[in-house]
């Protein structure tokens, strides 16, 4: 099992005095204050932090699924600030995949046809790469099976296919391991820092110590802030990691 | 004051019912327009009845007429049996007329001396009763006036077989026989000009139709007689020597207008039971859906000793408040409805009294109806939301687990086929009861549509056959029998293609106990002027010897091909005469026979010409042409019969309109309900795709291609229910007088297709905006809810 083979080094971001609030008044939530953060292409980020510290917000405001109340964003090269969600849909398309904690996968289609379907909806990719993208996730004897007849792992194994199927620069997972047992969730590691290492950039959102530790990098948030970000010169070996 | 559980409770199923504002709002729309639709129709009905009851009642409205025999000795027969309130006898007879310049077949009608005896009475509207005393008043009905432009001080003329003679009219008057200007069953549809009554001082018009003395004897039964007794009155009426006895309900303007009651009552039931339907299928998905969502929720409160009883309850009151605010809106616009129409109603129809009435047992079943429905549809979800285990209602996370079936297995071969192709096959089984839901309230919108719509093509239809196929004439006249040259100076008319001379003679035919009354028509025997069009469709050539009988026979006397009956002209004596065929025509209930054949069945009847013209004459030149000819009696322009027609079935494509736009609606509540339902329960998936930069065009495609696939799918269920609802409402208002027969053809079925689609594609719109709204970030973070 080896990640999609990517052609350079690519997925790096930078933010700078990233601000997010939700809410106003006294009911208002200070998601991200002055988040300042740059991260060269091709790493594993991990972002580590306790619920409500607004990693989950930080994802998304990379990934341009939120908008960042003020501050300059810059995605795989694309200046992606001061624009609104709905206008992020081309860059999103370009640059960026998605991996949800619950998968998120149509359950009316086939593993196949999950992956399929992105690239017949997005318009990039080519879908003869369908069973070369389960392949990569181990997954080529499944292809033919539903969501319901398959483990959660696979299923999450199924969502990064999908995710890599437009070739995105930048990988975001949220809690990719967070519904899964510890023997599927360092499966789904492994092909996480198997995408990183084939030089695309995988930010990974989680509140698991031990799983940060196959990053390249940590970054840690405490009440919106980015209190620490660490450099990991020896990431630990996704299969060898126990928790 | 302490909060307590069921204010919370409540305070929960108005918060839940903003949040699905659009949705509930439409379900009550559709609750309402059903419940509208039955208290507008259903009180329309009733008024509309009670409205020609109290004109019937007032005016003395015959509930037997009895011809033929001494009508002297026969009232006398009659007069003391039980249940007879009045009884008098009239002259009445169709004489050869003048009016404003056209020559017509007009009726005279005796009119009783006495008031206080007098049965069809008339209600005078303008000017004055005429002076018994004074032989040269009459008093004209109104429809006649009104087509004429004659009032009070107008002249008409009047030929009693010997001489004309001049008339002075003295007023205008309704009569509950004439309601319905029709002469008989067999002309319920007339050219205007062609008909007209003068009501005469009973002296008076037997001089004027050349008769010896009365010829027809009216009997009005007391309210409180039974069926019984008024059956007794016409079995006395018969064996005292009467020749036919017609009840009110066979007498033409009442069985026409009852035609027209039927209709409301049928409608009644009918089209809000569709939208109730549907409003309950709407409200069952919506509500299952909101039970799927709080099973966890439900689960809790059950676990914590929650009574189901109050579960059941809270989610039956979703319904009850929805359908409760649509029935009431229903109930108080049926109110505003049903004086619109009655009123509406009885002034197109000039009915002399008009009841507007609204019923407070009709408000309250049309409510309890619309909540009931309501009820229903909230049940089954509420029922299910507490026969799940708590245990397992708590793990559930408000989405059933998606087992692959037959059909999803089958689709994973169609590796060709686009994915979003088969996502839209797969949603169909998915879940097959919102599925179903879809499908059915496009069937029900369909059948709404081509019920309403059948009924006007299939009378476009009628009419094409009447006076397209089977009447094949331009204009018929009846001549002076002692005119021979009328025959030479028409051909020589410019303008005239053709010319055949028949004849025409009331009759009664009778077979067994059982008669009818109608019109014994004679041609040449291979005439070109009528087509002879039997059940099956074929066209048949007149007997050599024997009748062709209206098929409508077959059911009036018990008789069939072959049979021998017996056929008694107005002047004449009975004939015994085989049935050699049916006939199977729009208009009326006819025997045809050659004019060989006819004429001696009955050797005293007016002469007729059936004329065709060319294509370029001027109709009203014609008419003035051939009117003018010394000898020609009355001029029927089957063209002016056309127009009359036409002008009627206007109104009803007013109706079809109004019913096209409210099938849109229906289809429009269930398929958006639906809908709805069905991006909610996807929206992490959609919000999944948008998240990865999936054009929102591209995913409103592939949900709009998802969601018309169920519509599509019912369109040929519900054109075929459509089509059999069509042809039972019609068959509904079949009689001797009509005869409509279901032509849809492909237009009104395109039409409605087209319509329910464009509904469906509509309902899709709100899913676009929804769309566009999504809060990924929101959802892509939560299991769908």
């Amino acid at each position: 099992m080896s990640a999609p083979t990517t052609t350079g080094v690519r997925g790096g971001f930078r933010l700078e005095g990233v601000h997010k609030v939700y809410g106003t008044g006294e009911a208002a939530v200070h998601a991200l204050r002055d988040i300042n953060l740059e991260i060269p292409p091709g790493e594993l980020v991990a972002v580590l932090g306790a619920s409500g510290s607004g990693k989950t917000t930080l994802l998304n405001v990379i990934g341009g699924i939120e908008s960042a109340d003020s501050g300059s964003i810059e995605v795989a090269g694309v200046r992606i600030s001061h624009r609104r969600p709905s206008s992020l849909g081309r860059f999103r398309r370009d640059h960026v995949g998605f991996v949800f904690q619950f998968f998120n996968l149509i359950p009316s289609l086939t593993a196949a046809e999950n992956v399929a379907v992105m690239i017949e909806l997005t318009g990039r990719g080519d879908r003869r790469d369908v069973p070369r993208l389960l392949d990569a996730v181990g997954l080529s004897d499944r292809a033919g099976h539903f969501p319901a007849q398959l483990s959660g792992g696979q299923q999450q194994r199924v969502s990064i296919a999908r995710a890599l199927a437009t070739d995105p620069d930048l990988l975001l997972a949220d809690e990719p391991t967070g519904a899964l047992d510890v023997a599927t969730g360092r499966t789904v590691l492994e092909l996480l820092q198997d995408t990183s290492r084939a030089g695309r950039g995988v930010v990974m959102v989680t509140h698991n110590e031990v799983v940060s530790t196959i990053a390249d990098r940590v970054v840690r948030t405490s009440d919106g802030r980015i209190t620490s970000v660490t450099r990991n010169d020896s990431p630990a070996d996704a299969a060898a990691i126990r928790w | 004051m302490p909060v307590t559980s069921r204010r919370v409770m409540h305070r929960k199923v108005l918060r839940d019912l903003r949040r699905r504002l659009p949705q509930a709002a439409a379900i009550a729309l559709t609750t309402l327009l059903g419940v509208l639709l039955f208290v507008a129709s259903y009180d329309s009905f009733r008024n509309l009845s009670v409205s020609y009851q109290q004109t019937y009642e007032r005016l003395h409205f015959a509930d037997l007429t009895a011809d033929g025999g001494d009508p002297a000795s026969i009232a006398q027969a009659v007069r003391d049996a039980d249940g007879v309130a009045r009884v008098s006898v009239r002259t009445q007879a169709d004489v050869p007329m003048t009016i404003a310049g056209t020559k017509l077949v007009g009726r005279v009608s005796g009119l009783a001396p006495d008031e206080r005896q007098r049965v069809d009475d008339i209600d005078l509207v303008s000017g004055s009763m005429p002076d018994h005393t004074q032989p040269r008043e009459v008093v004209l009905e109104k429809h006649a006036a009104d087509t004429f432009g004659l009032g009070a001080g107008s002249a008409v003329r009047v030929f009693d077989g010997e001489s004309w003679h001049e008339l002075r009219v003295t007023g205008v008057a309704r009569s509950p026989e004439y309601l319905w200007p029709a002469r008989d069953r067999q002309d319920v549809l007339s050219d205007p000009h062609s008909f007209a009554v003068l009501f005469v001082p009973q002296d008076n018009a037997a001089a004027l139709t050349g008769s010896p003395g009365p010829n027809e004897t009216l009997v009005e039964m007391s309210g409180q007689a039974t069926t019984d007794e008024r059956d007794q009155v016409a079995g006395l009426l018969r064996s005292a020597g009467a020749l036919h006895v017609q009840p009110r309900a066979d007498q033409a303007s009442n069985a026409a207008l009852h035609e027209d009651l039927a209709g409301f009552s049928e409608m009644s039931v009918a089209f809000p039971a569709l939208f109730l339907t549907a409003a309950a299928i709407a409200e069952y998905v919506l509500l299952t859906r909101l039970v799927r969502a709080e099973r966890p929720v439900i689960g809790t409160l059950l676990a914590m000793g929650a009574r189901r009883g109050a579960i059941v309850r809270h989610y039956t009151w979703y319904g009850v408040v929805i359908a409760g605010v649509g029935s009431l809106a229903g109930v108080l616009l049926g109110a505003l409805g049903t004086s619109a129409v009655t009123i509406a109603y009885t002034s197109a129809l000039h009915i002399p009294d008009t009841v507007v009435d609204h019923r407070v047992l009709t408000a309250v079943v049309g409510f309890a109806l619309g909540v009931g429905i309501g009820l229903l549809g909230a049940l089954a979800p509420a029922i299910t939301a507490v026969t799940t285990a708590p245990a397992e209602a708590m793990r559930g996370d408000g989405s059933r687990t998606v087992r692959a079936g037959a059909v999803a297995r089958l689709s994973t071969r169609w590796t060709a086929v686009p994915v979003t192709v088969r996502m839209a096959v797969r949603s169909l089984v998915r879940s097959p009861r919102r599925t179903a839901a879809t499908m059915t309230g496009t069937v029900l919108a369909l059948v709404l549509m081509l019920a309403s719509a059948g009924m006007i093509t299939s009378m476009v239809h009628l009419l094409d056959v009447q006076f397209g196929e089977v009447d094949r004439t331009d204009a018929t006249l009846q001549v002076d029998p002692g005119a021979t040259d009328v025959g030479e100076r028409l051909r020589a008319t410019p303008g005239v293609a053709a010319v055949e001379p028949g004849m025409l003679a009331p009759a009664v035919v009778a077979a067994g106990d059982k008669s009818y009354d109608t019109v014994l028509a004679g041609m040449e025997p291979d005439t070109t002027m009528h087509g002879f069009r039997t059940p099956g469709g074929a066209y048949r050539d007149l007997p050599s010897e024997g009748i062709l009988a209206g098929d409508a026979l077959v059911g009036e006397l018990g008789i069939e091909a072959g049979d021998t009956v017996t056929v008694t002209p107005a002047s004449g004596s009975p004939t015994q005469v085989r049935v050699a065929g049916f006939v199977h025509e729009p208009l009326g209930t006819y025997l045809y026979a050659t004019d060989e054949t006819a004429g001696s069945i009955a050797p005293l009847h007016a002469v007729s010409y059936a004329l065709r013209f060319s294509d370029t004459v001027s109709e009203d030149r014609m008419r003035a042409t051939i009117s003018s000819i010394p000898g020609v009696l009355s001029y029927t322009d089957t063209r002016a019969l056309l127009r009359q027609a036409d002008q009627y079935l206007a109104l009803f494509w007013v109706f079809v309109g109004v019913m096209l736009g409210l099938g849109a609606v229906l289809a429009f509540t269930v398929i958006y309900v639906t809908m709805t339902v069905n991006f909610a329960e996807r929206s992490t998936e959609l919000a999944t795709l948008r998240a990865a930069g999936v054009p929102i065009r591209r995913l409103t495609t592939a949900l709009a291609a998802e969601n018309l696939a169920a519509t599509v799918l019912a369109l040929p269920v519900g054109l075929a229910a459509g089509a059999v609802a069509a042809w039972a409402f019609l068959r509904s208002f079949s009689n001797d007088m009509f005869s409509l027969d279901l032509s849809l053809g492909w237009v009104p079925l395109t039409l409605a297709a087209v319509s329910v689609v464009a509904a469906a594609a509509l309902s899709q719109l709100p899913a676009a905006r929804l769309l566009r709204r999504i809060d990924i970030a929101r959802i892509v973070r939560e299991r769908a809810q």
